[in-house]
C-alpha cells in the first residue's frame, strides 16, 4: 500500500527562511556598523574654553568677531606708530567694538581699558549688562590674539596672562573651522 | 519606432554637448597664464569684489559661474569647468555656499588647483532652520553678508594669495587694509545715523536665514526664520506655525530678500501686519569690484531705516 505524507497547506517554511534571511542581513549590517564607528574628530573643550558657535549669546558672537578684526588692526597700528593704540584712539577711528555707537550700547555697553605689561597688551571691556554680553579681554601676547569672556561685570585680575585669567574663572573663546561639511 | 529615433537623437545631442567643449579645450589651450599676472578664480559675487579690490591690476579675477546664475541652484556646466583649467588659484566660500566648486575642480584639467578657504578665520554661526543638522556642525554660509565677516575674509584671502604670488604680497596686504577700512566706514556711517535713536533693540524675523552675521553687528538677534531651506517655500502648515510664532514673539520687523518675490511673504505681511523690508543677497547682476560696497551700503540703509521706523 502506497503511503505519502502531504505537508499541510501553509507558508511556515517560507516564512522561516525569509525571517532567517532577514535576521542574517540585520546581523551583518549591525556588525558592519558596529565595527566602523565614525571617528570622533572634535577634541573636547578644556574647562577654561568656550565655543563661539554654541556657547555665546548673539551679542557676544558679534563682539568676538569684531575683536578678531580689531586685533589685526591694533597689530598694524602698533607696528606703524611704535606704540599700542589706546581704546580712545580706536574709538576715534570708529573701530568696533571700541567705538561708542548704537551697537556698543545694544551689545552690553562695555567700558574699555588698556593694560600693558612687558611685551603683551590687554584690552579689557567691563560689561554694563552681563546678561546681554559678559565682560571681555583681548589679550595680545606673543602667541597671537586671545579673547576671554566672563559673564559678570567684573574687572579681570591684575596679572593678565592665560593662567591668571583661567584661575579667575575667565574662559577663552575658541572657534573651529571645518571646510565643506556640506560638500 | 519614432520614439526610439527621437531618443537616439537626444542621446547624440547630449553626448555632443558633453564632448565638444572637451575637444575645444584640447584645441585652444587655456592652461598657460599670460606672463606672470596670476589668474584667481571666484565662485560668488562678493568674492569677486573682495579679490578684485585686493589684487587691483596685479592679477586677473575670473568668475567661474557666469553672471545670472543663482548660486543656490547652480549645476556645473562643461564650459564653466573648462575655465578652471586656466586658473592659478581659486577663492572659496567653502562652508556651504559654493559646494559645487569642489566637484568642478576635481573634474577640471587642474584637480590640484590651490584653493583659498576664505572663511578659515571667521567665527562661524550655526545654520538656521532645517539646515541645522549634523549636531551643529553645519554652519551658516552667509558670512559674506556682513562687514566684520568680510573684513576677516579679505585679510585671509590677501594673506593666502600673497603666499601664492610672493612678488605682489605686500601690495595685496596694503590693498586689503585700504579696502577693509572702506568697508568698516560703511558700518560706522550707518551706526552714526542711529546715534540719536536711543534704544534700537528690535525683535526680528527673516525669510531667508542669511542675515544673522549682519544683524549681529548691530546687536540684533533673529527670532524666527521662515524658509525651511533657501528657495523652499514653507508648506501651509509651516506658514501657519511661523505666523503664530511671530505673533507670540511680538516680532516688529521682517527682513525678506530682494529679487526673490514670493506670494507667501505677502501673506505673512497681511496676516501679521508686521513691517517688511528687503535685503540684497548680493548674488545678482554683473560681477564688479564695487558691487559689494554698493549692495552692502544699500543693506545698511535698509537696516537703519527699519530700526528708525520701528522706534516706539
Amino acid at each position: 500500500m502506497h503511503q505519502q505524507i502531504v505537508r499541510r497547506a501553509g507558508a511556515e517554511r517560507e516564512t522561516l527562511w525569509v525571517l532567517l534571511a532577514a535576521g542574517l542581513i540585520l546581523a551583518t549590517a549591525g556588525t558592519a556598523v558596529g565595527l566602523r564607528p565614525a571617528p570622533e574628530t572634535d577634541a573636547p573643550l578644556a574647562l577654561h574654553q568656550i565655543d563661539s558657535r554654541t556657547g555665546l549669546t548673539a551679542a557676544e558672537q558679534g563682539l568676538h568677531a569684531d575683536l578678531k578684526v580689531a586685533a589685526d588692526e591694533i597689530a598694524a597700528l602698533r607696528k606703524a606708530d611704535g606704540r599700542a593704540p589706546a581704546p580712545a584712539d580706536l574709538a576715534a577711528q570708529a573701530l568696533p567694538p571700541f567705538a561708542a555707537d548704537a551697537s556698543a550700547t545694544a551689545r552690553g555697553g562695555h567700558a574699555w581699558t588698556l593694560t600693558e605689561s612687558g611685551g603683551s597688551l590687554a584690552y579689557a571691556g567691563l560689561s554694563a549688562a552681563p546678561e546681554t554680553a559678559g565682560s571681555l579681554v583681548l589679550l595680545l601676547d606673543g602667541h597671537g590674539p586671545g579673547i576671554w569672556l566672563k559673564r559678570a561685570a567684573e574687572a579681570p585680575p591684575a596679572r593678565l596672562d592665560e593662567a591668571s585669567l583661567a584661575a579667575a574663572g575667565w574662559k577663552r573663546i575658541t572657534s573651529t573651522f571645518t571646510a565643506g561639511v556640506t560638500r | 519606432m519614432s520614439f526610439f529615433l527621437n531618443r537616439r537623437r537626444f542621446l547624440a545631442a547630449t553626448l555632443a554637448a558633453g564632448v565638444l567643449p572637451a575637444s575645444a579645450r584640447a584645441a585652444a589651450p587655456t592652461a598657460a597664464p599670460t606672463a606672470d599676472r596670476k589668474r584667481f578664480g571666484v565662485t560668488l559675487h562678493p568674492y569677486y569684489s573682495y579679490v578684485a579690490n585686493i589684487a587691483g591690476d596685479r592679477a586677473e579675477v575670473v568668475p567661474i559661474i557666469p553672471a545670472g546664475f543663482n548660486p543656490h541652484a547652480y549645476e556645473p556646466r562643461p564650459e564653466d569647468i573648462q575655465r578652471i583649467g586656466g586658473l592659478d588659484a581659486i577663492v572659496l566660500n567653502g562652508i556651504g555656499h559654493d559646494d559645487f566648486a569642489g566637484r568642478m575642480i576635481a573634474a577640471s584639467s587642474r584637480p590640484t588647483l590651490p584653493a583659498v578657504e576664505a572663511n578659515a578665520d571667521v567665527p562661524l554661526l550655526p545654520a538656521a532652520g532645517s539646515a541645522a543638522r549634523a549636531s551643529g556642525k553645519v554652519v551658516n554660509p552667509h558670512s559674506f553678508l556682513s562687514i566684520t565677516g568680510s573684513v576677516l575674509q579679505v585679510a585671509t584671502i590677501a594673506r593666502e594669495l600673497g603666499k601664492l604670488d610672493p612678488a605682489n604680497a605686500d601690495a595685496y596686504t596694503a590693498n586689503a587694509r585700504a579696502y577693509s577700512r572702506r568697508l568698516r566706514q560703511l558700518r560706522a556711517d550707518a551706526l552714526a545715523r542711529l546715534a540719536s535713536a536711543g534704544d534700537t533693540r528690535l525683535r526680528v524675523a527673516t525669510i531667508h536665514g542669511a542675515y544673522d552675521y549682519l544683524l549681529r553687528e548691530f546687536g540684533l538677534e533673529v527670532s524666527a526664520v521662515v524658509e525651511p531651506a533657501h528657495g523652499i517655500e514653507p508648506s501651509p502648515a509651516q506658514l501657519a506655525e511661523t505666523i503664530a510664532t511671530m505673533r507670540k514673539l511680538d516680532v516688529q520687523v521682517i527682513f525678506s530678500e530682494l529679487n526673490f518675490p514670493s506670494a507667501y511673504v505677502e501673506t505673512i505681511r497681511r496676516e501679521t501686519g508686521i513691517r517688511l523690508y528687503a535685503f540684497s543677497h548680493i548674488s545678482h547682476g554683473d560681477y564688479a569690484a564695487d558691487l559689494f560696497e554698493r549692495e552692502m551700503s544699500r543693506n545698511m540703509d535698509t537696516l537703519v531705516q527699519a530700526m528708525l521706523e520701528a522706534r516706539p
